[in-house]
């Protein structure tokens, strides 16, 4: 066989392009993020105007840092190693174009649709229907390009960066699929067909895993790649990477459920979220582990290579995030930790700890490269390493002291009666804390400014960039060496399959059981559906984002039921479509807040939460009074859910506006005898006023 | 760090990367097997070996507050009048201003509640014992909270208290009376 060798170009320009749209969309994902931190210091901060409203800017905000920051980093990363490990350009650089534009496009229309109130109102997933076709698209344009990528190698096994992506690529596709499975009400608008405990464990099963497999996987990915890159050091175990994986993508995928502890979730699914989560300690640390040994003898970079201080950094975070993660998923932890700060905390060790400072680490790894000109300099490199460290370890403290803080009054009961009755008490307690939160964002942001400052400078004074040529062997026999896994290292797609039913199993375990949901609503459980009213008005909680403030979801801890009512049953939202039952309580759970004031009070309440509640940090909702409900949009909203399985009559779809127009006059005459102006019947304050008042009172609660 | 750590490098090379073969950390295999035994442990338990559910548990815990909490306080006309006193009336100003205003307004003329400061009661005739217990046990059906399970006892009569002194002093601009005349 004759051994010739020929020159190639990798893409690079590819590269920069996700680079540069990285550096764009960070600035403007951490920035939203400290205005939505603001606004809970003080209220204000949205400066009353809707689109601003935290319910509508949080997801903004999650979505942006996670799918724009974190995904074009992924990107840049993904593009510019997989060439190198497997010696050949990209397939096709007309899918990587499309790949590029098409998320930026993506990126555009959630930040244009989020802001206006289109929301599925999922975590993470709120993206309505059209941009969730878009989402699938694009995925798979990247999914052939990869593939192709790797048929076309060079180099005869995949080294472990590979098998991150490889299954980042294929659980994200099956995450998102299943997760949208949903039938357009609207324009911008659909309802899930999973429906209560369904699409809780449906959802939560993608929110915990959009964190194991666009967070951890791809970074870790990254982090093999980038790692002994800088150090010029060996890995330092490769069984390590094979157990460390393999155990990874198997147990994650289960441990969705601890989202969900104590609530109407059957309690077997909780048991498995909780000690698959345990199990997960081990493989998430081999990674960690991995990653440090790997300096084994190149400690003293450290000092002076900015790029290892990043990584070292990032790696301890992942370390921190994936012991309080298992940590957390224990029920009693739970317990205290669910619906607060904790969980804020949480995230963001991991957001900007391990995401974002592995982001940087890599940035500062290859602007240099890619524009071949040494940094501009290494000394505001550190300095942006310690500002941002600091406002970590602020933000990170902080809202581990609002977390305890908030939970334990939450908790404190004394001779049977809670300590701190009054809702309001807690959140005013840990507003202090809020605005040092605040504070550590600033110093995150002012961090990435003077990278940006810097890299400025850098390329500003570098010469046109070019791709790299390399010198490649022309062609490479691809048989089936090694023995083992390392023979499974050279078949990609048996590995890619492999990995498909690594995660396939728990998915179909935890999942399968919850589709017939009559086993766990007893056949003689009789649950109303909302009126059309209330379902328009549920809607409008859904499109304000009043979710990422309340909880719907009394669990069955003893100090909820006291402070709540009875623990939410199954039964009670298994026509909710998508289910409300947050994950924060930034306000009271609104669960069986039905009946529990008069109808003035929250017309006065919605107009200025002020006026009832001193205290309050609740946004002002001045302008439902002004809006008028679509009321004919209703009988297209009723038949979907009718379809669905909803028990509503034909009448409620026929005359669904007409049913909803009698209902919301009863509820605005009365509202004038109690003293409101009139002429409110069109309005969306009473649809929403509607559907306040029938939370909790629909049936179902004697499960 | 043991001593027996190796290093055998193995042939792999990717891009300059090389890979050595260590051996898994001990610590960390320990940790892996105590976490998987303990998982399993913990599932058998609670799937077949007779783990309290979420509900038993809630429903133990639920009794213990019961228990310690006893019947909720109840009071003669002629107790509460004793402990009807101008400290109380005043801490009960303050209970009123906070957490009733909202609803009956801060000179207690009646917004989204009625006019408690008129002759007209719908529950009962405006006696002590009646104030008190509308206050206690509310009328959740109608928007008025029950106040027993916020309020310790002492906040519960200095509220009545209150309440009790607002009796026909008639604020202007209160609302128009609502349920019967006592005199
Ligand atoms: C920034 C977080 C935030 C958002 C967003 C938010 N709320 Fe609130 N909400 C609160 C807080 C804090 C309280 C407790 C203080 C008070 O009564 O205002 C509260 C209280 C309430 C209460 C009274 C509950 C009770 O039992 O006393 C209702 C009802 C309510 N909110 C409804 C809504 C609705 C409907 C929306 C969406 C249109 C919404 N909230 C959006 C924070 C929020
Ligand atoms: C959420 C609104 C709301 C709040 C807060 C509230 N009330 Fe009421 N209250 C009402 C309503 C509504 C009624 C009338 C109930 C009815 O129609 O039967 C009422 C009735 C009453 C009555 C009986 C009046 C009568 O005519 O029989 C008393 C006494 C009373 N409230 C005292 C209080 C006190 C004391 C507080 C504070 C601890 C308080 N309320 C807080 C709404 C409220």
């Amino acid at each position: 066989m004759k051994n010739t060798t020929e020159t190639i170009h990798y893409d690079d320009r590819i590269v920069r392009y996700f680079l540069m749209a990285t550096l764009l969309w960070g600035g403007i994902a951490f920035s939203a993020g400290l205005l939505v931190a603001l606004q809970l210091a003080y209220w204000k901060f949205n400066f009353n105007l809707e689109w601003l409203t935290f319910g509508r800017l949080r997801p903004l905000h999650t979505n942006a840092a996670i799918f724009a920051f974190a995904g074009n980093a992924i990107f840049a990363g993904i593009y510019h190693s997989t060439q190198r490990l497997l010696k050949t350009r990209m397939a096709s650089d007309a899918l990587s174009k499309i790949h590029f534009w098409g998320w930026q496009l993506i990126i555009i229309g959630a930040a244009i649709t989020l802001p206006l109130g289109y929301s599925q109102s999922k975590e993470y997933a709120e993206l309505e229907w059209p941009l969730d076709l878009a989402i699938t698209a694009i995925w798979v344009v990247f999914a052939v390009n990869f593939f192709w990528t790797i048929a076309r190698r060079r180099e005869r096994h995949l080294y472990v960066a590979l098998w991150f992506y490889i299954a980042t690529i294929i659980t994200v596709a099956v995450l998102h699929i299943v997760n949208s499975i949903e039938i357009p009400v609207a324009a911008f608008n659909s309802y899930p067909v999973w429906g209560g405990i369904q699409d809780a464990l449906v959802q939560w099963w993608y929110g915990h895993n959009a964190v194991a497999f666009f967070l951890t996987t791809p970074f870790l990915g990254l982090m093999y790649y980038y790692l002994p890159k800088a150090a010029n050091r060996p890995i330092f175990s490769y069984r390590l990477s094979i157990i460390h994986f393999w155990a990874l993508v198997f147990i994650y995928i289960w441990a969705g459920p601890h989202h969900l502890l104590y609530t109407a979730l059957p309690d077997w699914a909780q048991t498995l979220g909780m000690v698959f989560s345990i199990m997960l300690w081990a493989p998430s640390w081999g990674g960690m582990i991995n990653g440090l040994l790997t300096l084994r003898g190149a400690w003293h970079l450290l000092r002076t290579e900015p790029v290892i201080k990043f990584m070292v950094a990032a790696l301890t975070f992942y370390g921190m995030a994936t012991f309080e993660g298992p940590l957390l998923s224990i029920k009693s932890v739970s317990a205290l930790g669910h619906y607060t700060d904790w969980i804020i905390a949480h995230v963001h060790g991991g957001a900007l700890g391990w995401n974002g400072f592995l982001t940087f680490a890599m940035v500062y790894y290859l602007v240099p490269r890619l524009w071949k000109t040494p940094l501009y300099s290494k000394k505001l490199a550190d300095a942006h390493f310690w500002v941002g460290l600091l406002g970590i370890l602020l933000y990170y403290t902080s809202m581990v002291a609002a977390g305890f803080t908030q939970g334990a009054m939450w908790m404190a009961m004394d001779k049977g009666q809670l300590v701190y009755p009054d809702f309001v008490e807690t959140v005013v307690r840990i507003v202090p804390l809020y605005a040092v939160r605040a504070v550590g964002g600033m110093l995150f942001i002012t961090g990435f400014l003077i990278m940006i400052y810097n890299l400025y400078k850098t390329i500003k004074g570098a010469p046109a960039p070019q791709d790299e040529a390399v010198v490649v062997p022309a062609r490479v026999e691809q048989h089936h060496a090694g023995e083992g896994h390392r023979r499974l290292e050279g078949m990609a797609t048996v590995f890619s399959i492999l990995t498909f039913l690594a995660i396939l199993v728990g998915s179909a375990i935890e999942i399968y059981p919850t589709l017939s949901i009559h086993r766990y609503v007893k056949p003689t459980t009789k649950v109303d559906p909302y009126t059309p009213l209330e379902l328009a008005g549920r809607d409008i909680y859904i499109r304000e984002g009043c979710y990422t403030c309340h909880s719907q979801m009394i669990r069955k801890l003893d100090f909820d039921v006291v402070r709540y009512g009875k623990p939410s049953t199954a039964a009670e939202s298994m026509y909710d479509r998508p289910f409300q039952w947050g994950s924060r309580r930034i306000g009271p759970d609104l669960a069986r807040v039905g009946g529990k004031y008069p109808d003035l009070w929250h017309l006065r309440h919605m107009v200025d939460p002020r006026s009832v509640t001193p205290k309050s940090i609740m946004p002002t909702y001045g302008w439902l009074t002004q809006k008028n409900t679509d009321f004919l949009g209703l009988r297209r909203r009723v038949s979907v859910l009718k379809s669905l399985g909803v028990p509503y009559s034909d009448e409620q779809v026929s005359e669904a506006d007409r049913l909803a127009e009698q209902q919301a006059k009863t509820i605005a005459d009365g509202l004038v005898t109690q003293g409101a102006p009139a002429g409110l019947e069109k309005k969306e304050m009473v649809a929403l006023i509607a559907y306040l008042q029938a939370l909790g009172k629909k049936g179902g609660s004697d499960e | 760090m043991s001593d027996q750590e190796f290093d055998p490098m193995t042939d792999h090379e990717y891009d300059g990367i090389r890979e050595l073969d260590n051996r898994l950390p001990e610590w960390w295999l320990a940790l892996f097997g105590i976490t998987i035994i303990f998982g399993f442990i913990y599932w058998l338990h609670y799937e077949f070996g007779g783990g309290h559910t979420q509900v038993q548990e809630l429903n133990l815990a639920m009794g213990v507050i019961q228990s310690v909490k006893g019947s909720g306080p109840s009071f003669s006309e002629d107790q509460l009048n004793a402990l009807f006193t101008a400290e109380t009336v005043g801490k009960g100003h303050e209970i009123f201003t906070a957490k009733c205003a909202a609803c009956h307004a801060a000179e207690g003329g009646g917004l989204i509640g009625p006019n408690l400061t008129d002759k007209f009661w719908l529950h009962g005739k405006g006696t002590s014992a009646d104030i008190f217990e509308v206050i206690a046990k509310g009328v959740p059906e109608k928007g008025m909270p029950p106040w027993a399970e916020q309020m310790t006892e002492e906040e519960l009569v200095a509220t009545a208290a209150f309440v009790h002194s607002l009796k026909d002093r008639n604020v202007p601009g209160g609302k128009p009376p609502q349920g019967e005349e006592a005199p």
